[in-house]
């Protein structure tokens, strides 16, 4: 960790002033931005801590537009009975995250913007253009198991590692952002970057902004939802693949298909084509398998991940099938 | 009495624990110390051709920049643990411009400050001359070098895998592994009057005080190790790391006291790991299931630096009554750090490949995998004819498939079926670990006031010496558990043994029976005579007094005893050798065979369409001979199957071969089970003395509970899915079919 200098403003005001110098860093649960200074993968002059900033962590599900503030707490939604039972896509995407522990601190928003556990990003020493830009990307021809397979490029082939990210992708999802002279309000598609020559940006969040919130347009769609996560391990672990789907059904029939990815791809990623199939079929596991394999179609896998292919077929249709007896 | 041998005393260590009161080695406070930074190269073999350490010098707070260049110091005399010294690698960092693994250590910057420290390790400018590595024993540079030594031939299992009716050959891997334990690494050193001072987790105080007596060039009495709790050692702690040197040769040129914690990732290359292996296993067998044949060929992977083996095929050799015996060893030697102990570092590894082609042969044969390995059971060592000193496998066996109701197994692959679809696997193996002891001093102090003192520097890395040490006495003297205090971790004390290689109760635990014995003979002496009942002496002629009246009465109010126990097997010298800090263990093929024995039953459910596998639950009957507490025994046994689960599914150092060097470096990257992942654990110890093993009668506990326990879930996993799987971690990819 290198030396910096820590505000606490007391107005959101003051801190998107503060978070305007140049070489400063928001602060909100600290649970991924602490991890990353320890580790000098950031390295702020100036930490503006806004953790305990009032009016940002409501969390509001009885309107049209549902809100999330961007200080609310995993642990909250993961926890809201009406979440649960409304979305439980988006509760379990939570629940499903890192440990109680991190739940209770981390907000919802810095969520979001969680950076990949690449351990050529993570190690400090390895070539990585996300790390050192231009040093070139070790796990092209690395240990590439957790390494993604859409919306990467030639200089890296980094993971988007958020879960709540990618459930929110299923839906009609928003970005509310603040800086001292404006707001502005992004979907979600277009928060986060895909990869193309700079892997070191994300995000479209500029120096100065912040998350205040996220919303989500109401969905009949979201009681018939679920997220489906596979690790290598029970507990507090990255998904090797999740997928989020959100049905409305007619009877046996698809009505409507919402499914995004997780693990598999270097932001949360809608997938078009796996809800193409899925809508007016007649749900079977059968059926969820060809989404699933539409899903992947246009996967490039690398040297040790083809396997995630195989594994996501699979869960879009274990998804598939457990969202639509929820519907 | 409350506090005896086989009762389930409670930790005497575990509110000192709970409380945070306990002290670990990087908690002890030192006045004015100064702290540590580490850099470590980022190639893993060439030289350094340029350090450029002007600007870390002159950044605040800095006090002093080790590195090649500076240090200009040595090992001395003393050497690598396996070479007959005490150190985890016969290569000192910093003693040269060569680069011989990554992760290696570089320079050393000492602060006022953590932060300093690390600001400054930052400004460190290098040029390397990078050349070619290999990390990986896979790599097609490698050479596999045979160990003739190691060869066991008992007639000629060649001519019987040739002619017999039912055979196996198949070849299994294990990668590399790291300890990870929770306490990081830690060094704090501190000169005074020419007296060092050293804080640091270890399994072995005695061997960490004589190898920096020995470098350092001073009497060991001068040398002060102090560790009275370690956070988790598996092996790791058992030697000097590289760093400690260096933290003490720091703090002597200083004149101030210097403390090092060493990062996580760091952890995987400033110490040891479990080397990976490959395991060639052929087996025959007649149609009725009488083996005829055992062959078993490791390989293991060395590091370039250092030679290292672990010889796992003189104890599978031993395993099955079969007239025909062949096993070999060989090293493949590789760009890493050195290897070391691991838990059960020959066994847990090398009974994965044996004890799943056990089970393949059951499959080939179309007979029961339990029956198999009881029909095959040797009345005597198959390989040397000793008699057992014990050996109650069989009942282990019959009791844990009473315990796990492996008579509800069907034989046909994916044949068991749980209500929510689930596929079920049953799946067993055999557990074995060599019971070897070595030299240990004990001292008893027993006062008038009824408290019972027990010192010796053994060490409880969370296994429960602290507990049953004082048991042992308590059993002797019989003093209630509540006035019993035990002393571990100091050097200072007497000379108690390694946590290393399962021997410290059989060790140590014999020094404090025969000092307790001391003790009591003392006490009845100075009674004039009777006997020790319950804390009573009671005389000849009938009449009681408590022993405390009988010591307010002796000139000092108490009765101090000090002393020893070895094996037979050691002689004297070897004995000094031993309690000086040396390795001095007795084999466990002795006048007997000596050995803990376990069966190890595990039951896993595997998703049908993810092909994910949770185990469910897991059952180990052991015969560890006397257990001096069931609770603390239960404890480190079902600890060690928990690894073994974690071992079988989840734990690999992923070594990036491209870069030769670990990848996964963190706790998000490196998996061990968490609660989620470990379902019921069930453990039982047979009852049973082996007093031919020690006047205790005890064999080894804290590693057998890991050995079987990969093969018996690869087994189940085979059971569930059809699918046999010859390698660890079991991950999901390798079920995707």
């Amino acid at each position: 960790m290198q030396p910096f200098t820590y505000v606490r403003p007391d107005t959101l005001e003051q801190a998107l002033h503060e978070a305007a110098e140049p070489g400063a860093s928001v602060l909100a649960g600290g649970t991924t931005m602490v991890d990353l200074m320890r580790g000098d993968l950031a390295a702020p002059r100036r930490v503006v801590d806004i953790g305990h900033l009032p009016g940002l962590s409501e969390i509001d599900l009885s309107g049209p537009v549902l809100r999330f503030g961007a200080l609310a707490r995993m642990a909250d939604a993961a926890e809201d009975a009406a979440l649960k039972r409304d979305y439980p896509a988006l509760a379990e995407s939570l629940q499903l995250a890192a440990s109680q522990q991190l739940r209770n601190a981390a907000t919802l928003g810095g969520n979001l913007l969680q950076r990949t556990r690449c351990p050529y990003f993570r190690n400090g020493v390895s070539a990585c253009n996300k790390r050192v830009p231009g040093s070139g990307c070790s796990a092209l021809d690395g240990e590439d198991r957790e390494m993604a397979l859409f919306g990467i490029s030639d200089a890296c082939v980094a993971n988007y590692p958020g879960d709540w990210g990618t459930a929110l992708a299923a839906f009609d999802t928003a970005v509310e952002i603040r800086s001292a002279a404006a707001s502005r309000t992004v979907p979600l598609a277009n928060f986060h970057v895909a990869y193309g020559d700079d892997p070191a940006r994300e995000t479209v969040l500029e120096q100065g902004e912040i998350v205040t919130a996220i919303t989500v347009r109401a969905t009949p769609a979201g009681r018939g939802s679920t997220y489906a996560k596979v690790r290598d391990r029970q507990s507090y672990a990255y998904a090797l693949v999740s997928a989020a789907v959100a049905l409305e059904m007619d009877g046996d029939t698809v009505a409507s298909a919402r499914v995004s990815l997780g693990g598999v791809a270097s932001k949360p990623w809608r997938s078009a084509e796996a809800e193409a199939v899925l809508t007016g079929a007649t749900l079977t596991e059968a059926a969820g398998l060809r989404a699933g394999e539409a899903a992947f179609a246009g996967a490039r896998p690398g040297r040790h991940n083809a396997f995630k292919v195989e594994l996501g077929r699979r869960v879009v249709a274990r998804a598939a099938l457990t969202a639509s007896r929820r519907a | 009495m409350d506090g005896g041998i086989g009762l389930p005393v409670t930790r005497r260590d575990a509110p000192g624990k709970v409380s945070g009161d306990a002290q670990y080695a990087a908690d002890f406070p030192h006045a004015g110390c100064a702290y540590a930074a580490l850099t470590t190269s980022s190639i893993a073999r060439g030289r350094i051709v340029r350090i450029d350490t002007a600007q870390a010098e002159r950044a605040a707070g800095v006090q002093m920049v080790l590195t090649h260049r500076s240090l200009n110091e040595g090992l001395g005399e003393e050497t690598f643990a396996m070479k007959g010294g005490h150190m985890q690698s016969s290569f000192l960092p910093l003693t040269s411009d060569e680069v011989h693994y990554a992760g290696q250590i570089v320079s050393l910057v000492i602060a006022d400050t953590q932060e300093q420290a690390e600001a400054a390790s930052r400004l460190i400018a290098i040029d390397y001359d990078a050349q070619p590595a290999s990390a990986s024993m896979d790599d097609g540079d490698r050479v596999e070098k045979p160990l003739e030594s190691k060869s066991i031939d008992v007639g000629n299992a060649n001519a019987a895998l040739a002619i017999s009716p039912v055979t196996i050959d198949a070849t299994y891997v294990t990668p590399a592994q790291h300890h990870n334990p929770i306490e990081l690494y830690a060094t704090s050193a501190e000169w005074r009057e020419g007296r060092l001072l050293v804080h640091v987790p270890s399994q072995w105080v005695m061997g960490t005080r004589m190898g920096l007596a020995t470098i350092f060039g001073i009497p060991a009495e001068d040398v002060h190790v102090e560790c009275p709790y370690v956070g988790g050692g598996f092996g790791g702690k058992a030697t000097i790391l590289p760093h400690t040197v260096l933290i003490a040769m720091a703090a002597r040129r200083l004149g101030r006291a210097v403390k090092l914690v060493v990062p996580r990732e760091a952890m995987f290359t400033v110490g040891s790991f479990r080397p990976a292996t490959r395991s060639r296993v052929r087996l025959a067998a007649e149609r009725d299931g009488t083996i005829t044949a055992v062959s078993h060929e490791q390989a293991g992977q060395s590091a370039t630096i250092d030679h290292v083996s672990f010889a796992v095929t003189e104890v599978t050799a031993r395993m099955y009554a079969s007239p025909n015996i062949r096993v070999r060893e060989s090293t493949v030697a590789t760009d890493v750090n050195t290897p070391g102990f691991q838990r059960a570092p020959a066994e847990a590894p090398g009974f994965f490949g044996f004890e799943c082609a056990v089970d393949e042969l059951a499959v080939a044969l179309g007979m029961d995998p339990v029956a198999l390995r009881t029909k095959n059971e040797p009345a005597r060592d198959p390989v040397g004819n000793l008699a057992w000193s014990s050996r109650k496998l069989t009942e282990c066996f019959a009791r844990g498939a009473e315990l796990f109701g492996w008579s509800r197994r069907t034989p046909e692959p994916g044949s068991m079926v749980a209500e929510d679809g689930a596929l079920i696997g049953y799946g067993c193996a055999t557990a074995c670990y060599p019971s070897a002891s070595g030299p240990s001093a004990a001292r008893i102090r027993y006062s008038a006031d009824g408290v019972c003192i027990v010192s010796l520097s053994a060490h409880d890395l969370g296994t429960g010496a602290y507990t049953v040490m004082g048991q042992i006495a308590a059993e002797v003297l019989g003093v209630p558990n509540h006035l019993v205090r035990v002393q571990l971790g100091d050097s200072t004390l007497p000379s108690g043994i390694i946590a290393g290689g399962s021997v410290t109760t059989s060790s140590s635990g014999s020094a404090v029976h025969v000092t307790a014995l001391a003790v009591r003979d003392a006490l009845l002496r100075a009674a004039g005579g009777g006997e020790l009942v319950d804390g009573f002496v009671v005389s000849p002629d009938g009449s009681r007094r408590p022993a405390t009246e009988v010591l307010a009465e002796c000139t000092s109010g108490f009765i101090e005893e000090t002393g020893v126990w070895k094996p037979d097997s050691i002689s004297d010298k070897q004995m000094q050798n031993g309690l000086a800090g040396g390795m001095a263990f007795s084999s466990a093929l002795g006048k007997y065979a000596t050995y803990s024995f376990g069966a190890q039953f595990a039951e896993v459910r595997v998703d049908p369409l993810l092909r994910t596998v949770r185990v469910h639950r897991m059952v180990g009957v052991f015969d560890c001979g006397r257990i001096i507490n069931p609770r603390t025994a239960r404890s480190n046994l079902a600890g060690g199957m928990i690894w073994g689960a974690s071992f079988a599914l989840l734990e690999e150092t992923q070594i990036d071969r491209k870069r030769a060097r670990f990848a996964n470096t963190d706790l998000a990257g490196y998996h061990f089970s968490t609660n989620a992942d470990i379902g019921e654990v069930v453990v039982e110890m047979l009852d049973g003395s082996d007093t031919l093993a020690n006047p205790i009668g005890t064999k080894g506990v804290g590693e057998i509970g890991i050995v079987g326990m990969p093969a018996a879930i690869a087994n189940a996993v085979y059971h569930a899915t059809g699918v046999r799987v010859r390698k660890t971690p079991i991950q999901v990819e390798d079920l995707l079919v």
